[in-house]
């Protein structure tokens, strides 16, 4: 796999500080004798986990395949931090987007390669941050859909019931999507409102 | 990540992010967001957990929800079990829910072309509930309506009608009453 070039080419890139807290994070593996930062790599990644997983979520639409990702990225990525083949440690977050966007081209033309990085990199990974996730209140939820305005309250259950594009929805609805993506716009920011108690839904 | 962007723009964006919406460069910078901000995925997950639990709602519903025949056909396609209702204007139709029913599915079918605005009334005999402004394909004259699940099954004998109103600025003309004769599930 060609991670520098990747790196190298790189994207629009968000500006990273010298003291975003994932560059510092990447600088102290860096600069310790290979593995010998632990703490670091497992603040690293308990940070990157979660985002690999949504990324993977989206990417590659399966649970079990997102969780390979998370694996599998942060494998890669200790292993270029350990071996001193990181040169811009401020662009951390690019590099790790870049592994992750190249591991799910991999995954969908072969899935050989996770046996044997497994192999040759042992990596503990704690539990992402899922566990902390918490139940929305059932009761305020129904509450505050209730309270939606019709049309609102039928493009949010459509849009999030099956995961449908606005484009789909208006064809269904017999209007634009960008309508329906207007519509769902002020669904969902009712609804938050109304579910973080500043509003009755609208 | 995107500073200036408020809390419902960003639910949007990253909404429309997972579901494949936006362009190749707009979806680039949502990932490279994404990556450099623990605060946004947070957000997402939070999403996703929110779109969870809409699923679950509508599940143990205690509203009607209006949505369209080919929603219909998606819950279908997933596994749920339907019984389903076709009405046309002034019918009546004896009706139930099962133990085994996922969704009652009522299809209104009224006239719609031209239409610009359709109302429900919803009378169960003591109250009567108007939803304004629904969503409707005038191509498919058809109103559709999945009924609060938790209310049917706790309703015995009882007569419930559903009224669609064409509505314009100044006047409202009705489209067609439906009523519903329900009974409590019976085996036999």
């Amino acid at each position: 796999m060609r991670l520098e070039s990747l790196y190298a080419r790189g994207v629009p890139v968000t500006a990273t500080t010298a003291d975003d807290p994932a560059a510092q994070l990447a600088r102290r593996i860096l600069q310790a004798t290979p593995g010998g930062d632990a703490q670091a790599e497992a603040e690293f990644c308990r940070q990157f986990a979660p985002r690999i997983r949504l990324f993977g979520l989206k990417r590659l639409r399966s649970e079990a395949a997102a969780a390979d990702l998370v694996q599998d990225v942060l494998l890669l990525v200790l292993q270029k931090l350990r071996a001193g083949a990181v040169r811009e440690p401020e662009r951390i977050a690019s590099f790790v987007l870049g592994t992750a966007r190249q591991l799910c081209i991999d995954t969908r033309r072969n899935g050989g390669r996770r046996e044997r990085l497994l192999d040759t990199f042992s990596l503990d990974l704690e539990p992402d941050d899922t566990s902390d996730s918490h139940e929305l209140d059932a009761a305020r939820l129904q509450h505050c859909l209730q309270a939606l305005p019709e049309r609102e309250r039928a493009v949010i259950i459509m849009s999030f019931y099956d995961d449908c594009p606005a484009e789909t929805l208006g064809a269904q609805m017999g209007v634009k999507s960008g309508n329906v993506r207007v519509i769902r716009h002020r669904g969902l920011k009712h609804l938050r409102d109304c579910l973080e108690g500043s509003g009755g839904a609208q | 990540m995107t500073p200036h962007l408020h809390d419902a723009e960003l639910d949007s964006r990253l909404w429309s992010w997972w579901l494949d919406e936006l362009d190749e460069a707009q979806a680039s910078e949502v990932e490279e967001d994404l990556f450099a901000c623990g605060d946004c995925a947070a957000r997402l997950r939070e999403l996703l957990e929110l779109r969870d639990s809409v699923r679950n709602a509508l599940r143990d519903s205690r509203f009607a929800s209006v949505v369209t025949p080919a929603f219909v056909r998606r819950l279908q396609a997933s596994g749920l079990r339907l019984r389903e209702y076709h009405l046309q204007p002034g019918e009546s139709v004896p009706c139930t829910i099962a133990p085994a029913d996922d969704f009652v599915v009522s299809h209104l079918h009224a006239p719609l072309e031209g239409v610009r605005q359709v109302d429900l009334v919803y009378d169960d005999g003591h109250t009567q509930h108007r939803a304004p402004h629904l969503p409707f394909d005038a191509a498919a004259n058809e109103v559709t309506v999945i009924p609060p699940v938790a209310m049917l099954r706790s309703l015995g004998t009882a007569t419930h009608r559903m009224r669609l109103l064409a509505v314009t600025p100044s006047s409202e003309r009705l489209l067609g009453e439906y009523t519903f004769n329900h009974e409590r599930w019976s085996p036999g």
